[in-house]
């Protein structure tokens, strides 16, 4: 490198501190003692000067405007589809919402309703053991007293059935009532 | 500026007070971006508003801790090529994207023409003028690598290209800038 001149590219890339450490310092050391290379440096680092003192005497304020535009455009901004899905999904909407899913799949459900599959007990089977009980032990507290016998119908010394009925229908019975 | 505007979401506080900052604390140097990078005012607050609306749209994406500035040159940048793509016709590579040395070490002549006097001169002339030349992304790459002063390696970043390339658009502008300076330069002692 130091028997050469070095190239304008070599040279942007030293000004700018882009060269890997080993040809930043040949470089360096090349500019000690080249002129030419020298004054090719000193051109691109008053170039550099020019564009940063030019940017600096340009440099103006962002116009009020600019911001002025921003604000008002988020102001009227109309929400997406998705960003008003989104506000359903609100705390304050979507709790009752959600509760209102849950109680109703809970009733659509099979828990909700009986299981066909449930142990039942058949009512005859008490029927069935009453009527056991009270056949063997009648007077039993818990045995239901048997069936008073209320009709005289049938019974041993009464009047037939035929001349019961008669006597109702005259209705002397009524009177005595 | 461009025709696909960002939707917004409903405003709230945090991110209210995120856009506030930025554009207090960055609009200044976004603006000033915009402007080099589009050459005229109106196209540089159209630039900027649509860069601040993506920051408040894309707050949330910021990674505190990294540099703010590189991320909105980012967006600038990236909108900026958008709307030139969208305006078909006026932007296209001027560059082949290689990573070619444009000129080799040999007997180098004196320079002829100091920077310094043109400097001297120029200065009153619009930079805005003189990187008009440049094409867009030439352009981009000497305003982050000199005025913005950011490395090789942060430009390929903001620009979404490798070094490669950012070194060979740079070389490319410095080069046409040099040839440009030198033309004027001419031309004033011709008139002279």
């Amino acid at each position: 490198m130091s028997d050469m001149h070095l190239s304008t590219d070599l040279l942007v890339d030293f000004l700018h501190g882009e060269l890997p450490p080993e040809d930043d310092a040949l470089a360096h050391a090349h500019l000690q003692f080249c002129a030419a290379c020298r004054q090719e440096y000193d051109l691109q680092v008053a170039l550099s000067d020019a564009l940063r003192s030019a940017a600096a005497a340009e440099e103006c304020e962002m116009p009020s405007l600019v911001k002025a535009v921003v604000w008002e455009r988020i102001r009227n901004a109309q929400p997406s589809r998705w960003q008003r899905l989104a506000g359903w999904l609100r705390p304050a909407v979507a709790v009752p919402v959600a509760a209102v899913i849950v109680i109703g799949g809970y009733f659509a459900s099979p828990l909700a309703r009986p299981s066909a599959s449930a142990p039942t007990v058949d009512a005859a089977y008490y029927f069935a053991a009453h009527a056991q009980s009270s056949a063997t032990a009648p007077l039993s507290e818990h045995a239901t007293a048997p069936a008073l016998e209320t009709s005289m119908a049938g019974a041993p010394g009464a009047p037939p059935v035929e001349e019961l009925e008669a006597y109702a229908a005259t209705g002397e019975l009524d009177a005595v009532r | 500026m461009g025709e696909s505007r960002p939707r917004l979401e409903p405003a709230n506080t945090e991110q209210t007070a995120f856009l506030e900052r930025a554009m207090t604390e960055y609009g200044k140097a976004t603006y000033n971006f915009a402007l080099r990078l589009t050459g005229n005012e109106a196209d540089a607050r159209d630039l900027a508003q649509e860069a601040f609306l993506r920051v408040y749209k894309a707050w949330r994406s910021f990674q505190p801790g990294t540099s703010f500035l590189s991320w909105i040159y980012r967006i600038v940048t990236n909108l900026y090529r958008d709307e030139l793509r969208r305006r078909k016709g006026r932007y296209w590579e001027e560059i082949p994207e290689d990573n070619a040395p444009q000129e080799f070490a040999g007997q180098r002549p004196l320079a002829v023409t100091p920077i310094d006097d043109y400097v001297d001169r120029q200065l009153g002339e619009p930079l805005s003028k003189a990187l008009a030349h440049l094409s867009p992304d030439q352009r981009q790459v000497v305003l982050l690598a000199d005025i913005e002063e950011y490395s090789y390696q942060e430009i390929a970043e903001i620009m979404g290209c490798s070094i490669g390339t950012v070194r060979s658009r740079l070389h490319r502008a410095r080069a046409l800038l040099r040839r440009l300076i030198e033309r004027t330069q001419t031309q004033q002692q011709q008139q002279q």
